[in-house]
């Protein structure tokens, strides 16, 4: 298959380009408020523009790109963005190091949200907004929200599209390219206005709103403040965070189609009336297990299950509480809902509740043909039969996803990192979660870790945001010629 | 766009990106060089002060240990030189307040000041004070007790400040380094990539011109280089293809 490097590189230049607007709205509300990262965000929006201009000199403008390329500008345009974006922690020190910077970097972009600095509100404004910026842009897919923005030939968007979203997520789509991606956009855009206001007229700041907007929508999970939610010790609050992480975990078409009337809508889909009650099982084990060990009052227990169990389920890993001081049983629960995640055509990332819907379903369906041999079996889901490939795609993912985290379990024991440490910070990271338990637990960060364990765990980002295919299959040169 | 304007301006963003980053550094540099003498100018001449304050202090506690004994012209010696080394050093940092609160501190020193002074300031030898332990520890002590911490407070201010400055030059002081490092770091991959394209503007075309003037010699095919910039090189190619026509006329 055909590679042109010159477009792959024109595309990520795109990407650059994207990005040094977000960097300079970062700088404006740095320079506003005469703060010390002004020259940082400054020279790194101005690197981004440079290194995105520059390929535009050289490059003309493509009408077709083949899937090789599709696939090289989202991996190597997200290790662009995610190098670029390290630049202005980098700059500014304190805390960052280059790893510890990559590693913010990284953990915003793919929506993880697991940090490695202990005094967040030593940050300027202007860094942090840039930190949830990386949530915001890197929520909707880095390459997405550029092709969405900039301009680009329907054939080139619809490749890249191919890429950088989720087979699956595509079945609740029945548009065309250009209409998915509008879509996404008034929903994404949509949701976070409106969350917006809804944080404000709770209490927040507008700039807080703003941030904690652009977290929860991107189902990211950096927060302002160094005790996340709990800063606010807000009932309000929680219920209009906990509302949209929900909204932001679901199917993005399937929220588009009930604010349309459409008759596929959310109420219709089975995995969406499933993943909501295995969300609801989870919130009342964990409050019963709660109330009877007498950690908290029975409304108290519901409350901060609810919070912890829907944060933990969308992937966005916001806090209330330490979690890691609860009950063994509830962590177990918990890890349970950092490995299941949330729907696919969300902003979430990690293995997907579709998947495991479809596993469970695939196990039915063998009983079914054990019991009756010559029956003819087919696995639907709302009326629509779902394919061999599909479901084979889907058990090959789940098993190649716990693969994963079984070898980065290994490593970052071998690297003395604690045995529960490592797996739920595996576990954490490449389901794009952000917090785990042990040592990195919901108020805990990830500065204890060793480098190369950190560098580690933004490769479990990544192989989680992109579903690990995109990366994999680039080592794989040969087998695309 | 012409060639020499493509190359231009690939060498005109390197350039920019190195005198932004050289900027930056000069700047950050220029910070740390106001810092230091922040560091002295705001902090330093108060510590000094103060330690000059509380052994003027020091001195008048002697002075008054000395008067109660019956030592006059040793004590009102002592006690008249310390007051006037405390008086000169308090107005110095007087004159250096560069902290919030500092202030504050300043005229708690003077008031305590003036009331261990208006103690030792009356006559002792001779009167009921003298060889008066429990007028020493009660009334006079307490006093120097009180304007020695008032000074030592002044002093931990200006010292966590001293430390939080310090803290922040460190930091000041790889915001001057980093500008330079990523600036290398871009221009290195910079050089890269605009390697990769002077290949693609330039190498490219001309090997495709070689090749197909080769061809044309060599097999009488005709010539085509397939030039798709819009450049001097697509002009060579259109003159080359009018050449080849009016040979094969």
């Amino acid at each position: 298959m055909n590679l042109r490097t010159e477009i792959v590189i024109r595309h990520i230049g795109l990407v650059l380009i994207f990005n040094a607007i977000f960097l300079f709205i970062s700088f404006l509300i740095s320079l506003f408020l005469v703060e010390t990262s002004v020259i940082a965000l400054l020279y790194s929006s101005l690197v981004a523009l440079i290194f995105g201009l520059f390929p535009l000199i050289y490059v003309k403008p493509t009408h077709y790109l083949s899937i090789l390329e599709g696939t090289s500008i989202v991996v190597f345009g997200w290790i662009a963005t995610c190098l670029i974006g390290s630049l202005p922690y980098t700059l500014w020190g304190g805390e960052f190091s280059f790893i510890n910077a990559w590693f913010e970097s990284v953990s915003g972009f793919t929506t993880t949200g697991s940090t490695v600095i202990n005094n967040i509100e030593a940050l300027p404004k202007g860094l942090l907004f840039w930190r949830s910026s990386t949530h915001w842009i890197g929520g909707i897919g880095v390459v997405l929200f550029t092709i969405l923005i900039l301009p680009g030939s329907n054939t080139s968007r619809f490749v890249l599209l191919n890429t950088e979203m989720s087979q699956l997520a595509k079945t609740n789509f029945k548009y065309r390219a250009k209409e998915i991606l509008r879509i996404l956009l008034y929903v994404y855009v949509g949701l976070t206005i409106l969350e917006t206001i809804l944080l404000k007229f709770a209490g927040m700041t507008l700039f807080d709103a703003i941030n904690h907007s652009f977290a929860t929508i991107a189902t990211g999970g950096f927060s302002t403040k160094n005790l996340s939610i709990s800063y606010y010790n807000s009932v309000t609050i929680e219920i209009i965070i906990i509302v949209f992480m929900i909204l932001s975990g679901v199917h993005f078409g399937l929220t588009f189609n009930t604010i349309i009337g459409n008759k596929k809508n959310i109420f219709r889909s089975s995995i969406f009336k499933a993943y909501i009650l295995i969300l609801f099982i989870g919130v009342l084990l964990v409050s019963l297990k709660l109330y009877y060990s007498e950690i908290y009052p029975w409304w108290e227990s519901v409350r901060h299950a609810a919070f912890q169990v829907v944060s933990l389920g969308t992937t966005t890993g916001f806090a209330t509480v330490d979690t890691g001081h609860w009950p063994s049983f509830t962590q177990i629960i918990l890890i349970y809902f950092t490995i299941q995640c949330a729907m696919i055509g969300s902003t979430s990332g990690g293995l997907k509740f579709d998947r495991i819907y479809i596993f469970f379903k695939s196990i039915k369906k063998q009983i079914r043909s054990i019991q009756h041999p010559n029956a003819v079996i087919s696995l639907k889901i709302d009326g629509n039969s779902i394919n061999e490939k599909t479901e084979l795609h889907a058990m090959i993912f789940i098993i190649l996803y716990i693969g994963i985290i079984f070898i980065t379990t290994m490593l970052l024991s071998f690297l003395n990192v604690d045995i529960f440490t490592a797996f739920s910070s595996s576990a954490a990271t490449i389901g794009n979660v952000g917090p785990g338990f042990g040592n990195v637990s919901s108020l805990g960060n990830y500065s204890n870790l060793p480098d190369l364990g950190k560098f580690i765990l933004t490769l479990n980002m990544l192989l989680g945001r992109l579903e690990i295919y995109g990366i994999i299959s680039l080592f794989f040169i040969k087998s695309w010629r | 766009m012409k060639i020499k304007i493509k190359i231009l301006a690939g060498f005109l963003l390197i350039i920019l990106m190195l005198l932004i980053a050289g900027a930056m550094s000069i700047y950050e540099f220029s910070r740390i060089g106001k810092s230091v003498k922040a560091l002295i100018d705001d902090n330093y001449i108060t510590l000094e002060a103060s330690k000059s304050m509380i052994e003027a202090l020091e001195r008048e506690d002697s002075g008054v240990l000395l008067l109660i004994s019956g030592k006059w012209e040793k004590g009102r010696s002592i006690l008249n030189s310390a007051d006037s080394s405390f008086l000169s050093a308090f107005k110095v940092a007087k004159n250096n307040i560069t902290e919030e609160n500092e202030e504050k501190h300043i005229k708690n020193i003077e008031e305590s000041y003036l009331k261990f002074k208006s103690i030792w300031k009356l006559p002792i030898v001779g009167t009921d004070k003298q060889n008066s332990t429990t007028w020493y520890l009660s009334d006079v002590h307490e006093s120097f007790l009180d304007a020695k911490f008032e000074v030592e407070a002044l002093m931990s201010l200006n010292q966590t400040s001293m430390y939080e400055e310090a803290s922040d030059l460190k930091n000041q002081s790889i915001r001057a380094i980093m500008p330079g490092i990523v600036a290398i770091s871009s221009a290195l991959i910079f050089l890269v990539i605009f390697n990769f394209f002077i290949g693609l503007i330039l190498v490219r075309p001309i090997k495709k011109l070689i090749d197909s003037v080769k061809d044309y010699n060599s097999y009488s095919q005709n010539f085509s280089a397939d030039i798709s910039n819009h450049d001097e090189l697509k002009v060579l190619e259109n003159e080359i293809l009018k050449l080849t026509q009016r040979l094969q006329k």
